[in-house]
């Protein structure tokens, strides 16, 4: 196995969705944010966000806090430490890949 | 672009749909106007409202900015923390031009003190309603900078030239803060009404809770 190989093999699958992959950079550039912010700011529908923010909070990358605020149901928003330094390892990995590629 | 800039963008396109309502605006616009009626207000009342304005604006504006952010603002686009690193610079940029304010203060008296008013501070007297203006456009092209704000150059362009028409023309300081206060409040008017058409209220149940 090439080093190029080994580099796509540790890419994470969970992040490269591109659905994911857009969540979790609108997380990453806040603290934290609500459902209907980050909606919002990724364009996405309500199911499709919904899907995806629970199978990133399933893999521990997002934590998401359900509360009240003036009797509203308002869902917070959260990458996790491990989210943060998964992602981190997602941008250090598709770069070095992406180095090695050929012209 | 590269993933770092897709990342800065990202940001900033967060930090401008918060601010995109105009009440940060507000703020800055009814600071202008009560120091401008505070000033006019000394004038006819013989009263220092200017020197009491700031206790009374903090009281009075902040809790209507937080207020119209929690009615208007969240409830149309929904919750961000930024967290620390943007207020970090704003806080920053404030230190910095504290630490500015107070170095200018201290050479003034300094000059004033040893040389009786030195012709340099004559001439900083003289045209001191254009360097008013100038440091106001350079205060606000700082945070237009750093908050990414562009329409604060706008504010900042408007400051220096009524000023330094102001200067030429004669026209009293308080008059000038009452202008740049009511053309700011207006364009708020603008914003807000683009803000409510462009994000109207979602009807019925304003979150998504992700089961």
């Amino acid at each position: 196995m090439s080093s190029s190989d080994a580099d796509i093999q540790n890419i994470d699958r969970l992040i490269h969705e591109p659905s994911r992959l857009t969540i979790m950079m609108h997380l990453y550039v806040v603290e934290s944010a609500d459902f209907q912010f980050l909606q919002n700011q990724t364009g996405m529908t309500p199911g499709n966000l919904s899907s995806h923010l629970r199978k990133l909070e399933d893999a521990g990358y997002v934590e998401i806090t359900k509360e009240f605020v003036d009797r509203t149901p308002h869902t917070a928003l959260k990458l996790t430490r491990k989210g943060r330094d998964a992602f981190k390892e997602y941008r250090r990995n598709v770069k070095r890949f992406i180095e090695k590629l050929p012209e | 672009m590269t993933k770092q800039n897709t990342l800065r963008e990202i940001e900033k396109k967060a930090y401008m749909s918060y601010h995109q309502d105009g009440l940060l605006d507000m703020v800055i616009g009814l600071y202008a106007l009560s120091f401008g009626l505070g000033i006019v207000a000394d004038k006819i009342l013989d009263f220092s409202f200017a020197a009491i304005m700031p206790g009374i604006l903090i009281a009075i504006v902040l809790p209507i900015w937080i207020q119209a952010k929690r009615k208007i603002t969240m409830p149309r686009i929904g919750f961000v923390n930024f967290g620390t690193r943007g207020s970090n610079k704003l806080f920053a940029i404030f230190l910095g031009l504290m630490v500015a304010g107070l170095g200018v203060f201290f050479v003034f008296t300094l000059a004033s003190v040893q040389n009786g008013r030195p012709v340099w501070i004559e001439t900083v007297f003289q045209y001191g309603m254009i360097v008013i203006g100038l440091g106001s456009a350079i205060i606000a092209s700082l945070f237009a900078y750093t908050m990414g704000l562009k329409r604060l150059y706008g504010y900042g362009l408007l400051t220096f030239v009524l000023f330094a028409s102001g200067h030429f023309l004669g026209v009293p300081f308080e008059y000038l803060l009452l202008t740049i206060g009511s053309v700011i409040i207006a364009s708020v008017a603008a914003l807000l009404v683009q803000f409510i058409r462009r994000y109207p209220l979602p009807k019925g149940a304003q979150d998504n809770v992700v089961q």
